[in-house]
């Protein structure tokens, strides 16, 4: 504008600390953008949905030590305790816990054998009562009927014959019309067919930072096992007053086993982005930090600046200059060393973000968050910049004759 | 012309009060060249800074070409010393990071010339005290004398009614002073008042007319000094 030849070439003849100010102002862009976008990322896998009705669901751990234990005989009627417990709308016994990060995984085959492509899968070992009591949505075909639940004995190699998998997993294995999975025959342990009988819309896998986190499958299978987890949905509000009451419950119900780590799924979530959130708040520490020490730089520069050049300040005054174009003059100074630091910093966050999108496997950065990165900086420098530039417009004009 | 009636200037810092001027009174006419002398600390800066708007004053009248000084806000003070005033200051007070041109250039773009405008300004004056051909060279790459003769390009390049200047030889040996007092001459001559502060005797009986400051006051030697001048001339 007014002056901006003038400035150009006068900062020209002081490189150094403009230089170095935008340098810092390119450096502060190239990782705000990058961490807010890691932020984000994090935020997004945080908000994908696992498919449970979280809120009022929990588990729990049966561990049987007793000996001549019959544990198929107990299990039907620990489930049918659960079940009729008031308050409760459904329960399971299940081998894994979505979210839990251990679990167990297999693949799916469209052909049989051993060299064949093959997508893996999380998968759950459950009955019929799975989609009530996990609180899925059927979004095409059928549940499991009562006599497809078969007993599955410790280390048993075949599958049952039906499976139920989630939408995201048919889109997989069907990408023109994930509807035409139903009814569809597939392979698991290579050889061993297996139909597509019904279709979730969500179920996730127990591990959040898996790529396949969306493809699981459910097989209608009760465990004969020593150790298993009960899954229990309860009716909307009351899942904390039934948990110790279903705890005691089957504690006293039979002493030849331990009852233990009564966990509700919230919890579960909390455990599992824990490394999330704590992330998060590190990288956004990290962001406010770096731009309040380029924000303090800037002030730092302008009064160092201003101070060396108070006689030339008040020498303009005496020429004519108003305040107004006083302020303007370190304002403008800002802008442009900002400007050639935000064009740095634009380079650097979309160098940084490829690397970390080769490196990482993220995806890349928005024009959305580097334009955000651009007008937060400029506004940071102008802020920045508003108090040395005021203090430079005080200045007296007589400075001039007044200062050797 | 420049009209003062009983100007005071108080300064008070801490727990002293200093009267820098006591009902100071001045009329400089259209065309003078007025020389200050006095004693240091009898308030000669003071006065210059008044008169050229760099400071204000605790009471008094003063008028600058018929506008009432006192009425002006700061803003109103700023244009007036841009279009107006010239100033001359013992320490040249050019700007080392910009050229010779770019240093003219500065009142220039306060007064908000278009650049055709400017470039004709900057390079007339420049011309006018021999050193449009320095033009691209920094302040640093001058000697004292050519130092202020840019200084002069600069406040005369608004075509000022004032040329105030501040001690302008005090820093410059007396063969250089010379050289400037005599461009302070011709522009004096082209039709430009000056007021100048200075304690060297010998320049300032160069001027029209000579006045001396004196425990904030005015005591006038100006009709030994015209008659000097008139003597020569
Ligand atoms: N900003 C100021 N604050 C306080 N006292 C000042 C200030 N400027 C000048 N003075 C005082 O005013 C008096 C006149 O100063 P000045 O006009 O600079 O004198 P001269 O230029 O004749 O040497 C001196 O006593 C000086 O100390
Ligand atoms: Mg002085």
């Amino acid at each position: 504008m007014l002056e901006t030849g003038l400035i150009l070439r006068a900062l020209a003849r002081n490189k150094i600390g403009a230089l170095l100010i935008a340098l810092q102002i390119a450096l502060t862009m190239t990782i705000m953008v990058n961490a807010i976008f890691m932020i984000q990322d994090r935020q997004q896998q945080m908000q994908r949905k696992s498919g449970l009705d979280e809120k009022n669901s929990f588990y729990l751990t049966n561990t049987v030590f007793g000996q001549d234990y019959n544990i198929q005989a107990h299990l039907q009627t620990d489930l049918h305790t659960i079940r009729n417990t008031p308050g409760v709308v459904d329960a399971i016994q299940i081998n894994a816990i979505p979210l839990s990060s251990s679990g167990w995984s297999m693949a799916l085959q469209h052909e049989p054998g051993e060299d064949k492509d093959a997508v893996g899968t999380a998968i759950y070992m459950v009955d019929d009562h799975a989609i009530n009591s996990m609180g899925l949505t059927l979004v095409a075909g059928a549940n499991f009927q009562p006599e497809d639940v078969e007993l599955r004995k410790e280390g048993q190699s075949t599958w049952p014959a039906k499976t139920i998998i989630t939408q995201a997993f048919a889109e997989n294995l069907y990408p023109d019309n994930w509807q035409s999975a139903v009814g569809k025959t597939v392979y698991i342990s290579q050889t061993q067919p297996i139909q597509i009988i019904g279709i979730v819309a969500a179920l996730q896998a127990p591990w959040n930072g898996w790529n396949g986190v969306e493809r699981s499958m459910l097989v209608p299978f009760q465990r004969e096992s020593k150790g298993s987890y009960y899954f229990i949905r309860t009716e909307a509000g009351r899942r904390d007053e039934l948990m110790p009451i279903i705890e005691k419950t089957l504690a006293e119900s039979d002493k030849k086993r331990i009852i233990r780590r009564v966990t509700t799924i919230e919890d579960t979530r909390e455990r599992s982005y824990r490394q999330h959130n704590a992330t998060n708040k590190i990288l956004t520490t990290v962001v406010i930090t770096l731009t309040l020490i380029t924000g303090f730089g800037i002030v730092g520069l302008a009064i160092f600046s201003i101070n060396r050049r108070t006689k030339q300040i008040g020498t303009r005054r005496a020429l004519g200059a108003t305040k107004g174009q006083i302020m303007r003059y370190f304002m403008m100074e800002n802008f442009i060393i900002s400007t050639f630091g935000i064009i740095i910093g634009c380079f650097g966050a979309v160098a940084l973000n490829m690397w970390l999108v080769n490196t990482f496997n993220l995806s890349p950065i928005s024009f959305q968050l580097v334009a955000f990165g651009v007008i937060t900086l400029f506004i940071v420098g102008q802020l920045a910049v508003l108090y040395p530039a005021r203090k430079a417009a005080m200045i007296a004009p007589a400075t001039a004759t007044r200062t050797i | 012309m420049l009209i003062m009636k009983n100007i005071n200037k108080i300064f008070q810092t801490a727990d002293i009060q200093t009267h820098a001027l006591r009902d100071f009174c001045l009329q400089v006419n259209e065309g003078d060249f007025v020389s200050v002398t006095g004693p240091s600390g009898s308030g000669k800066t003071t006065f210059l800074n008044i008169a050229g708007l760099l400071e204000t004053f605790s009471n008094g009248e003063f008028l600058l070409d018929g506008e009432d000084v006192g009425k002006l806000n700061d803003n109103g003070r700023s244009r007036m010393r841009n279009e107006k005033i010239g100033f001359i200051f013992q320490g040249f007070n050019l700007i080392p990071d910009l050229n010779l041109y770019d240093n003219v250039d500065v009142p220039l773009r306060y007064r908000g010339f278009n650049a055709k405008e400017r470039k004709f300004r900057i390079e007339q004056n420049l011309e006018r005290v021999g050193l449009a051909s320095r033009m691209k060279h920094l302040p640093s790459q001058l000697s004292g004398g050519q130092q202020q003769r840019v200084a002069i390009a600069r406040a005369l390049a608004t075509d000022p009614r004032f040329l105030l200047a501040d001690e302008p030889t005090g820093n410059l040996d007396s063969e250089m002073a010379q050289s400037v007092m005599s461009l302070l001459e011709d522009i004096n001559q082209q039709g430009t008042t000056i007021i100048m502060v200075t304690h060297d005797a010998q320049l300032a009986q160069r001027a029209k007319r000579t006045i001396q400051v004196k425990d904030g006051k005015v005591s006038e030697l100006e009709n030994i000094s015209r008659q000097h001048n008139q003597a020569i001339a």
